[in-house]
């Protein structure tokens, strides 16, 4: 009992230990970045780093005065808005299909888009927009990055939806509902828990996506991770500047998933574990 | 209400032919149960009746609506199936008023017909809690409140009391019967408990490996088995069969013990089944102490089983273990002697062969 109670008591310290390792991995950078963006730019280069210094909201100021931020900021959530609207759309039936038929293949399929290089797309995609005047359009955006929210939708619901009792589709059928009819209003609510993860890990894939943006659109349709890329020069690049940026192109997404955070945890377990 | 027609029906799953070629005919009001083993296909064709399985060739027909490619939505039946299968996001009054709300029926009339059938059911008191609120039996009252809502020309049950414990099961089965009797309406009702079968239907359908056994009430079944499967299935503990050799009006077991046949069975099976080998059926009830008959066999008591209201002793007769519900009055222990004798009547011989019942 004494061995076990020690052997628990062990364990907890080297869990409480990694975790603390783990937080420190992944707030070290973002924490850097944040104070980074209060800094003047030549203590953001400086060794060593200085940890005490006097903040400022230059960086912030240059932002606004030197680049059209507020626009590049509307473009950023018109796409992910929008990729994340047609990936729900598309992404959504095409899940319950998949595991309404147990046919699962067109899911793997979107999957192994997903996991190609996206260099990979964008020539054809290139040509073909070029080909129907859509470079630089919003829906050449919307479009491409569907790719990314799409099977991220399918993959997050998919467990969700087999999750669901065959009979409760049954039943719904036997009390006259069409298939489509099953899908939402049984269906859907059903994994709204799903959907809502899949959202938000859409929205944020989406946000952060930065190829697409870079070659398919113009000065009026860039989005904020692209639009950062223009504080790095060939000779010199505007750290403070660039800081600031991706402090505020990773708010939303730190928002957004600060808010659901217990809601993503438990959908995304709930989704992965058959009952 | 409406009967059911069924003709040289076939269902296949892959090359695998889960129910080879099946005629039935059930009545307008009747209640039948489907009965057999796991895998015998009994569920398979509850859900052929309910559309949700397509059929391979012949024809099902629902009143005089020849139904196969009809979809389950437009069939008119309800269905209560094993797991209840509620809609978790709605309230028991949402579950209830979901298939009137799809037939497009207007607001005052599916409250109307939701607030019937939860007087009829007694679950009044938790329309408006969701299913994950409630306990089993609440649950199967609702699944069965939503079928009844509809007003169906058939109900289908898929083995909706496997989930409920012992106690509530005797409750809910007699429930339902009553409720078949109020509602008179055609109900069929899957089930691989023997018992449920007896106390709920007016005919049993027995089944094995997709093909119809046989078909009667309860006492039919019980007290005439068509063949050794129906007379081994219907009855707990089941009939004991034991090989005999027959030479005229003897009986004569493996081990060589003999024993008048005459006046163990009904009718002429004993002509029937002429001279040769056969075998003999008895049900464990129909083991009778007889002290008095010289005739009786003499069996060593191996194992006791007392039940309460009688008591299951296990022993050997011709090389065969074999199961006697006798009086608990008797009192009998393991290694004592008791004299046996099949009931006058209640006997049966088989086709050793074919398991045919000789009548």
């Amino acid at each position: 009992m004494t061995d076990l109670a020690s052997n628990d008591r062990w364990f907890s310290r080297l869990n409480t230990l990694l975790l603390i390792l783990a937080g420190i991995i992944v707030i070290t950078p973002t924490a850097w970045m944040v104070l980074s963006s209060f800094k003047q730019s030549f203590e953001v280069t400086a060794y060593p780093p200085t940890l005490f210094f006097s903040p400022t909201l230059d960086n912030y100021r240059s932002l606004s005065d030197t680049t059209p931020f507020p626009q590049y900021a509307l473009n950023s959530m018109i796409v992910t808005v929008g990729s994340t609207s047609l990936g729900l759309l598309l992404g959504a039936p095409a899940a319950f299909v998949a595991s309404w038929t147990r046919i699962t293949w067109p899911a793997v399929v979107t999957l192994v888009a997903r996991m190609a290089p996206g260099t990979l797309f964008l020539l054809p995609w290139y040509l073909m927009f070029r080909q129907f005047d859509m470079i630089g359009s919003y829906w050449a955006l919307i479009l491409t990055h569907a790719v990314i929210t799409m099977p991220i939708v399918i993959w997050v619901l998919l467990p969700f939806f087999d999750n669901i009792p065959r009979s409760v589709y049954e039943a719904a059928q036997v009390d006259g509902c069409s298939p489509f009819r099953i899908f939402y209003r049984i269906a859907l609510p059903l994994v709204s828990s799903g959907l809502a993860v899949s959202a938000i890990l859409a929205f944020v894939f989406s946000w952060n996506y930065f190829l697409f943006s870079l070659v398919l659109s113009n000065s009026d349709t860039k989005t904020l991770i692209a639009a950062s890329f223009n504080f790095i020069g060939e000779g010199s690049t505007n750290w403070g500047g660039l800081m600031a940026a991706a402090t505020l192109i990773a708010l939303p997404p730190l928002i957004l998933a600060t808010i659901v955070q217990r809601w993503l945890i438990s959908g995304l377990t709930l989704g992965a574990v058959k009952g | 209400m409406a009967s059911i027609r069924m003709r040289n029906l076939v269902k296949h799953y892959g090359s695998f032919p889960v129910i080879p070629g099946l005629d039935l005919d059930i009545a307008d009001h009747e209640f039948v149960v489907l009965v057999g083993p796991s895998g015998c296909g009994k569920s398979t064709l509850l859900r052929v009746l309910a559309g949700l399985e397509s059929i391979n060739s012949g024809d099902l027909f629902i009143g005089d609506v020849r139904v196969n490619d009809v979809q389950a939505a437009k069939r008119d039946i309800a269905m209560v199936f094993q797991d209840y299968a509620l809609y978790p996001h709605m309230t028991v009054r949402q579950n209830m008023a979901f298939a009137l709300e799809m037939r497009g029926m207007k607001k005052p009339e599916i409250d109307e017909r939701v607030a019937s059938a939860a007087a009829m059911l007694d679950i009044e008191s938790f329309l408006d809690r969701r299913p994950k609120a409630l306990s089993g039996g609440q649950r199967q009252r609702v699944a069965m409140g939503r079928a009844i809502v509809r007003d169906p020309k058939v109900f289908l049950f898929d083995e909706p009391l496997s989930n409920l414990d012992a106690k509530l099961r005797a409750q809910v089965r007699a429930e339902i019967k009553a409720l078949s009797q109020k509602l008179r309406t055609t109900m069929v009702f899957v089930t691989h408990d023997q018992i449920e079968a007896m106390t709920m239907a007016d005919r049993i359908v027995v089944m094995k490996a997709g093909v119809i056994q046989q078909v009667g009430t309860p006492e039919e079944v019980y007290e005439r088995p068509e063949n050794m499967f129906v007379a081994g299935f219907i009855g707990s503990p089941a009939m004991n069969f034991l090989p005999v050799t027959i030479d005229g009006e003897t009986l004569r077991l493996k081990d060589g013990t003999s024993f008048s046949a005459t006046g163990l069975f009904a009718a002429d099976a004993l002509a029937r089944a002429s001279r040769g080998d056969a075998c003999l059926g008895v049900r464990p009830e129909h083991l009778m102490v007889s002290p008095d008959k010289p005739s009786a066999l003499d069996i060593e008591v191996s194992l006791v089983e007392p039940l309460g209201s009688d008591t299951l002793v296990h022993f050997q007769l011709g090389g065969v273990a074999c199961i006697g519900r006798v009086s608990p009055d008797l009192r009998p222990r393991p290694g004592d002697r008791l004299p046996l004798l099949p009931a006058a009547g209640k006997a049966h011989l088989f086709d050793q062969t074919t398991g045919e019942a000789f009548r």
